[in-house]
């Protein structure tokens, strides 16, 4: 046994839990470097800092993610046995806050978080089981400039961490939401349509309408969902195909949004995508995501999420987005500086006082021993 | 420049084919050269020459914008890919098969069915979706030869015309899918090199 244990002992030291990593020097610094430039845009455009804990009650992210991540949710149970979990997300933990302690509070509530959440998940686009995620989330603000308020704020957080071309990929729930709302199927039947748009799987969805009861009309709407997707063409293309009125606003919705950015001369970061359904249960407008050239993986997501606040009790509508870190860090090289600049060399032997004396004068000293 | 990861084996003529139909060629011999990496000729695509299994991991990473791939090994590999067309090649089903005879679900009489396979989360979601619970012999070939031996119970397996399993004994007791080609695309690439995917997707179905 006592054999065992030791062996027991190493193991824990010589191996590292999957999904972790350690970031040492230059690495924490770039890790920091860009966090500190994303959060003073964010600043630059009113919002408040929100440092949330990193466990909650398990209860309270089920209520915001909903079915399907539940999986990858890190738990534990306190003393009294209430089922706790590591934040797998922020919204959750914003929401939360917002619709209680912050209910009364003047509207729109603009906050930014910057931290840590864990996912059991296979670490993926150099992005671990923790990872870092910055981001903002809206309250009380109208759809109407909210949406616009929040691209325009990731817009500039591309540009000051020195990313020229990016692509924000646009939808709204609310397109495929309305055609889903007239069709009326089961709702596995709606999963099932999900999983073959969300692919833009055109055999998938062929198999898939050959044995569901709908209107050719209807069909020919799905089977156009997948190529909605491209500049504003798209959605005028959308509106020959729609009547429905919660489709149709999305689609005016969308078109105000397409003009701002094409007023402001940055349409051509924005893609329309009308079959872009992916995302948490908890969206309920636009949904978006941002991808650049040099990499595989999305490195911002975010959306609408108004039925989120009234989960925790209080009615609002809520937009927001946040940025992977971790994936930003493998694209962009910020540059490092020493605060106090090169550090002057400083011989440890009686040298305390030139040390001193060079620190108080905010020069950086590095002791020789 | 369009990446395109293609795999090698059975599927590489029939998917340099299609890409030479739909104007994008290669001069130089790809299916017999060593090299793995090849530009076509008018320089707008390079295609990278991989394991069939790990086409998704290329595509799915953005290391290739494109690949084409089996449908058996897209399901297995779980990549979160966007897979806009069906190619006409490559058909075959996902099939469990068993020793002639053993038609009855567990194809013994232990609680638990021992598959020998190399579509591990296939199988298992597979069984599972019905209950039944299985224990799987993870094998890399010579798939038919576990249950003659006392191994497995039963295979999951690509069967193509069925004659190596008749030749073994075995016959499909359970169809999981149908199988054949598929064009996939990162969904980065898709929004990042917009024209240049869309080309090519319509490239390849306009000569289907």
């Amino acid at each position: 046994m006592g054999a065992g244990l030791q062996l027991n002992n190493m193991k824990s030291y010589t191996q590292i839990p999957p999904g972790t990593q350690i970031l040492i020097g230059p690495a924490a610094q770039r890790r920091r470097v860009l966090e500190r430039a994303i959060c003073s845009v964010f600043e630059g455009w009113s919002y408040e800092e929100i440092i949330p804990p990193i466990f909650d009650y398990y209860d309270v992210f089920i209520k915001g993610m909903g079915t399907g991540l539940e999986k990858q949710i890190y738990r534990f149970i306190d003393r009294e046995g209430n089922i706790l979990a590591l934040r797998p997300e922020f919204t959750s933990l914003v929401a939360k806050t917002v619709a209680t302690r912050l209910a009364s509070a003047p509207k729109p509530i603009r906050l930014f978080y910057s931290g840590e959440v864990l996912r059991f998940e296979q670490p993926k686009g150099g992005r671990q089981r923790e990872f870092a995620q910055v981001g903002i989330e809206n309250y009380g603000g109208s759809s109407k400039t909210a949406d616009a308020e929040i691209l325009l704020i990731a817009v500039e957080a591309f540009e000051r961490v020195g990313i020229p071309t990016f692509q924000i990929n646009l939808g709204s729930v609310d397109f495929f939401g309305g055609i889903m709302d007239r069709i009326d199927l089961p709702s596995e039947d709606v999963v099932a349509l999900k999983d073959v748009l969300n692919l833009k799987d055109q055999s998938g969805l062929e198999t898939l309408l050959s044995r569901l009861p709908l209107e050719e009309r209807g069909k020919n709407i799905l089977r156009a969902i997948p190529h909605l997707t491209g500049g504003r063409a798209v959605i005028e293309e959308a509106r020959k195909l729609v009547r429905n009125p919660r489709s149709a606003d999305s689609l005016d919705h969308l078109d105000e949004i397409y003009s701002t950015f094409e007023r402001l001369g940055l349409a051509r970061h924005l893609t329309i995508d009308l079959g872009e359904i992916r995302g948490f249960d908890y969206y309920t407008g636009i949904l978006f995501r941002a991808y650049v050239p040099e990499l595989g993986f999305e490195v911002a997501n975010g959306g609408r999420y108004d039925g989120l606040p009234g989960v925790f009790g209080k009615d609002l509508p809520a937009v927001g987005f946040s940025f992977s870190l971790d994936r930003l860090e493998q694209i962009v090289a910020p540059k490092l500086t020493a605060a106090d600049g090169e550090p002057s060399i400083v011989d440890a032997a009686g040298g305390f006082e030139k040390a001193l004396q060079l620190r108080r004068s905010g020069k950086a000293v590095k002791l020789c021993l | 420049m369009l990446v395109i990861a293609l795999a090698k084996g059975r599927f590489l003529d029939p998917s340099l084919e299609l890409l030479q139909r739909a104007g994008i060629r290669f001069s130089e011999n790809v299916a017999s050269s060593r090299k793995l990496i090849f530009d076509s000729d008018d320089g707008r695509c390079r295609a990278v020459l991989v394991k069939p299994a790990d086409v998704p991991t290329y595509v799915e990473y953005g290391a290739a914008d494109a690949g084409i791939a089996g449908r058996d090994v897209l399901m297995e590999s779980r990549a979160d890919l966007l897979q806009p067309l069906v190619l006409d090649f490559g058909h075959c089903k996902i099939a469990v098969a068993a020793p002639k005879g053993m038609h009855s679900i567990n194809g013994s009489d232990n609680p638990t069915v021992r598959i020998a396979t190399k579509y591990r989360n296939i199988t298992i979601e597979y069984f599972n979706a019905r209950g039944i619970p299985v224990e799987i012999i993870p094998l890399s070939g010579s798939i038919e030869l576990a249950p003659l031996i006392g191994l497995a119970d039963r295979i999951v397996d690509l069967v193509e015309t069925g004659r190596t399993l008749k030749d073994n004994g075995l016959e499909v007791v359970e169809v999981i899918a149908e199988s054949s080609a598929r064009l996939v695309i990162n969904r980065a690439s898709y929004q990042t090199k917009r024209e240049e995917v869309l080309a090519l997707i319509r490239a390849l179905q306009g000569i289907q």
